[in-house]
């Protein structure tokens, strides 16, 4: 019993003191401590206290108070802070938090000299996530996201394919001919394609496919229309015969580890795989290529943003920060260092590698249409998700048909209206 | 007993060990894999043994953010979470097991209750009346909210349910005060789950995950789980960092474990108590 | 019982108020205001950032109709009754196996056991994932590797059931068989001794006095474990987030996606109320089960 009264003794000690020593830090007092909430799917946190060292060291009574929280937990905790009143002065957020948070957020429009050059200084859809109901402006746009096609290309060489060359004007119909003869000459190769297991990444396929969430003004569930079945059947149908594996949307198996593995010849994910793929791919050659066409060419934008809350305490200094950060040669710094695409349209990342990587997941963004962001902002659609996701399983279980399971969605969704 | 059947303790060996391998081979797969570089862990073919021993991971685990801290705060926040627990749970136990009183039954069956309420549900109402005390952002907050655990206070009345009463009785005949009995007498008689409860408690701490994230977001005071948690991105997961720090976490347990158990489980012959 | 209430006794009823004082006051204002404001909010139709509004009974009126609440319902049943069986039985068979104090590297063993147990959930779950994965796991990874077919740990519904129930009763058994082992540990030697004399066969000797002297422990090891199978969820979350389908998805889980992905509070708190009604008929039968407890007597 001594011992462990000892133990316990000598161990609160030396927490004591290593907790006293964190105190005193934080006396130091400065004139403004902004509280910048952030989560990190690599270093992103450390990269931005680095992109953002001159323009602190050009306004030495700012200082930065940072929280990292984790990302499955993220949208949780800023609920938490805003119902309680005290959210902090910036946080890092993407484009399904806008869609549940844009309504406390503080609105850009009063801060800067003049909003439609601001807006200007974004791609449209990047500005579409963060407008709210009034057109208002209420987060900076700073990486885009963009989902699309990465491609095993060793393997469709050995199936003697020039896989760059085909993909350039590639329908789903060319793309499943082409990986079925990648499956066959490739012992190791098991599966054409692997597909995140989400919603937002099915809808790559279904925008594709014309199919769509929504009715074209938004007023209502719209889940029920013949391109959203074609994509939910193909899906089967993919599942069904064998390309796509069963083991991502019915045993949440991760795709990117059955690509770095080598066992799929096709990953629809998207502009962050870059970085991952990078680091992690050795045994073959990779390569981004333009998503197949079906009724159009889409891919679905995505993105993370930097905001401030009305509740903030220090809003003025909080929104003089995100202007900063958001300024051409910060944004270049900051989407150069955690490699992704940036929201603006007049960057010019100088990427170490992968250049031409980042310039197809571009134009893939390109060519896709507006709705696709206007839809993925919807409160609806975001709220619905989850139960998406569930029906369109019940559909690969063959527990439901497509044409059930995408009514069930819009009677669902229906109440959220 | 033993010397009787040598054939029958071998088979317990041989049961034994094969349990206890296959228990392991999780935690074996973790560790090991924490020492393969990023590249080789989704490999195929797989490997068990890492191709190339790397230390790489735990460089990088240990230098981002501020580990030591992290470190400090949750071994700050487990110990004295469990001092403090101990001490109001083995009150309350005692209570609960030695006194007649009206109201015990509902007082011990609500405590009980309590235990099926699930936290997250409750959890926004949970953060406003931390928020209306002042108890956001501040260790104190993951510390005394969850300390009074019906778990304990289960554990210690079941245990001193079959403590004699006569003890009490003679004691209370000699003029002892009713909290020098319990000091005096109680609490000697209490070891085994009293270290029971205590390596409960500080393992609970240690890996609790939702106080703190209910209570803390200045990184400063943040714990060890937070800080694994922040390795999962939305889009990416640093499986590297992951892995090394998971492994990292688990030995200070390990390590307590081994050090206490003798307390509880060999200590218990000692002050045995026949009811 | 009247006779010593007669004494008077001021410390029989003050003592013990004042012991508990510091818990009741804890529990108090962090869980008993909270919880009865997620009964109040149970009747509310409510968000995180809009005003509640009283809708009467109405969210308990569309649960029975939700299919997919009543799905979860009996998947936490099973999940739980499954659970909680094989845990009691898994868990006492190691704590007598490492009861003794006298097998050499005992110590050493009950350490390994209780690892599982000393992992946060978001380690086990990485763990078994290397483990069941159907393409990138260990196991099929063998299978494969020796020409057999793959098995479908976590992707066919029955198999994932059984694997989420498996590896929970892996991560818990090593907890319980400490409560188990302080508990045999109390058994008098003696007993045993004298059934040894009387020449009674060692599965007599468990029938007759072991598990009668351990009902208390067992009463403690059934209840805890009910309670913390029917409240699990990182760990089932980490493994099959719920699926494949709905197949491993219980009602915590759902009361998290309607509370914060929905944004339906109340709603949400009316299933978390169906849970707790639940968790607290499991309990009391229990309680009901093991008859008469020695500290009432």
């Amino acid at each position: 019993m001594k011992k462990i009264l000892l133990l316990l003794s000598v161990l609160l000690l030396v927490s004591i003191q290593l907790f006293a020593a964190g105190a005193q830090e934080q006396k130091a007092q400065q004139p403004v401590t902004l509280s910048v909430m952030w989560f990190n799917d690599a270093n992103e946190s450390d990269v931005f206290l680095a992109t953002i060292a001159d323009y602190l060291a050009a306004n030495p009574h700012v200082k930065l108070d940072m929280q990292v929280v984790a990302f499955a937990d993220y949208e949780q905790k800023l609920k938490l802070m805003i119902s309680g009143g005290n959210p902090p002065d910036v946080a890092r957020v993407t484009n399904n938090h806008l869609a549940a948070l844009i309504s406390s957020l503080e609105p850009i429009d009063g801060y800067v000299a003049d909003i439609n050059a601001v807006k200007a200084q974004f791609m449209p859809a990047s500005v579409a996530f963060a407008l709210d109901d009034a057109g208002k402006l209420r987060a900076y746009p700073t990486e885009a996201t963009a989902n699309g096609m990465i491609v095993n290309k060793t393997a469709f060489a050995k199936a003697g394919i020039d896989v760059v060359a085909l993909s350039k004007t590639w329908t789903w119909d060319s793309w499943e001919q082409a990986v079925r003869k990648v499956i066959a000459a490739n012992d190791k190769i098991k599966y054409g394609l692997a597909l995140d297991f989400t919603p937002h990444r099915f809808s790559t396929m279904m925008f594709q496919m014309g199919g769509r969430f929504l009715n074209e003004n938004q007023t209502a569930m719209g889940f029920n229309n013949p391109g959203t079945i074609a994509a939910i059947e193909q899906f089967k149908r993919y599942h069904d015969t064998g390309l796509i594996p069963k083991s991502v949307w019915l045993g949440s198996e991760n795709p990117a580890e059955l690509f770095q593995a080598g066992l799929v010849a096709s990953h629809i994910g998207g502009s962050w795989n870059i970085n991952t793929y990078n680091k992690n791919v050795k045994d073959f050659e990779w390569v981004v290529v333009a998503n197949p066409k079906g009724a159009i060419n889409s891919s679905v934008p995505g993105g993370k943003f930097i905001a401030s809350f009305k509740d903030s305490k220090n809003k003025v200094e909080a929104q003089k920060l995100m202007a900063a950060f958001s300024d051409k040669a910060h944004n270049e710094m900051y989407c150069r260092d955690t490699f992704n695409l940036s929201s603006r349209v007049d960057a010019q990342v100088q990427y170490p590698s992968n250049m031409a990587d980042f310039a197809t997941f571009k134009s893939d963004l390109e060519k896709t249409p507006p709705f696709t962001a206007n839809e993925w902002k919807h409160p609806v659609v975001n709220k619905v998700s989850a139960y998406i996701r569930e029906q369109i399983v019940e559909v690969l279980l063959g527990n439901i048909t497509a044409q059930q399971a995408v009514k069930n969605v819009d009677v669902k969704g229906a109440t959220f209206f | 007993m033993n010397k009787q059947y040598p054939f029958k303790l071998i088979l317990q060996y041989i049961i034994i060990l094969l349990l206890a391998a296959a228990t392991l081979f999780p935690v074996f797969w973790v560790a090991i894999s924490s020492f393969k570089p990023q590249s080789e862990l989704f490999r195929f073919p797989m490997s068990f043994l890492p191709d190339e021993w790397t230390l790489e991971n735990y460089q990088n685990a240990l230098s981002q953010g501020n580990f030591l801290l992290y470190f400090s705060n949750t071994v700050f926040v487990a110990v004295v979470a469990t001092l403090i627990t101990v001490m109001i749970n083995i009150m309350s136990g005692y209570a609960l097991a030695k006194y007649r009183f009206p109201g015990r039954n509902i007082i011990f069956y609500a405590m009980i209750a309590t235990l099926m309420i699930p936290l997250q549900v409750i959890m926004i109402s949970i953060f406003l009346q931390l928020k209306r005390l002042g108890m956001l952002n501040s260790l104190w907050g993951i510390i005394i909210p969850p300390a009074a655990t019906p778990t304990g206070i289960f554990l210690a009345r079941q245990y001193m349910v079959n403590l004699p009463d006569s003890m009490i009785e003679s004691a209370r005949l000699d003029g002892g005060k009713e909290f020098t009995i319990f000091w005096r007498i109680i609490i000697p008689l209490s070891k085994p789950i009293i270290a029971t409860i205590a390596i409960f408690s500080f393992m609970w701490r240690w890996n609790d995950y939702l106080w703190p994230l209910i209570v803390i977001t200045d990184n400063r005071k943040q714990t060890v789980q937070q800080a694994l948690a922040n390795f999962v991105g939305q889009l990416q997961i640093n499986w590297s960092n992951l892995l090394a720090m998971t492994t990292i976490s688990i030995i200070p347990v390990i390590l307590v474990f081994l050090t206490f158990q003798r307390f509880f489980m060999t200590g218990i012959t000692s002050g045995s108590v026949k009811g | 019982m009247k006779s010593k209430r007669q004494k008077g006794n001021f410390h029989q009823i003050l003592a013990p108020l004042l012991f508990l004082l510091p818990n009741m006051f804890i529990f108090l204002v962090f869980i008993i205001v909270p919880a009865f404001q997620g009964l109040r909010m149970s009747l509310m139709d409510w968000g995180v950032f809009t005003d509640p509004v009283f809708i009467g009974f109405r969210n308990f009126a569309e649960l029975l109709q939700d299919s997919v609440f009543w799905v979860t319902f009996v998947n936490t049943i099973v999940f739980s009754v499954s659970v909680v069986g094989l845990m009691v039985v898994s868990s006492l068979i190691l704590a007598l196996l490492l009861k003794r104090n006298t097998l050499t590297g005992e110590r050493v063993f009950r350490a390994v056991f209780y690892i599982p147990s000393l992992l946060s959930m978001i380690a086990v779950g990485i763990a078994w994932r290397f483990i069941l994965g159907d393409e990138m796991g260990v196991m099929n990874y063998l299978m494969r590797s020796m020409g057999g077919p793959g098995v479908p740990w976590l992707t066919s519904g029955r198999l994932a059931m059984m694997s989420v129930i498996f590896v929970s009763v892996w991560a818990g058994s090593g907890y319980y068989m400490v409560i188990f082992i302080s508990g045999l540990q109390a058994i008098p030697t003696e007993l045993y001794e004298a059934a040894r004399i009387d020449g009674s066969s060692s599965w007599n000797t468990f029938w007759l006095i072991t598990i009668p002297l351990l009902k208390s422990t067992l009463l403690v090891v059934v209840v805890l474990g009910t309670i913390a199978s029917f409240k699990a969820y990182e760990l089932i979350f980490a493994m099959t987030k719920g699926g494949p389908g709905y197949a491993t998805k219980f009602i915590v889980q759902q009361v998290y996606q309607v509370a914060f992905m929905e944004d339906r509070m109340g709603y949400a708190s009316a299933m978390s109320i169906i849970l707790m009604l639940l968790i607290g008929f499991f309990t009391a039968l229990q309680f009901a089960f093991s008859g008469k407890d020695q500290s009432y007597e």
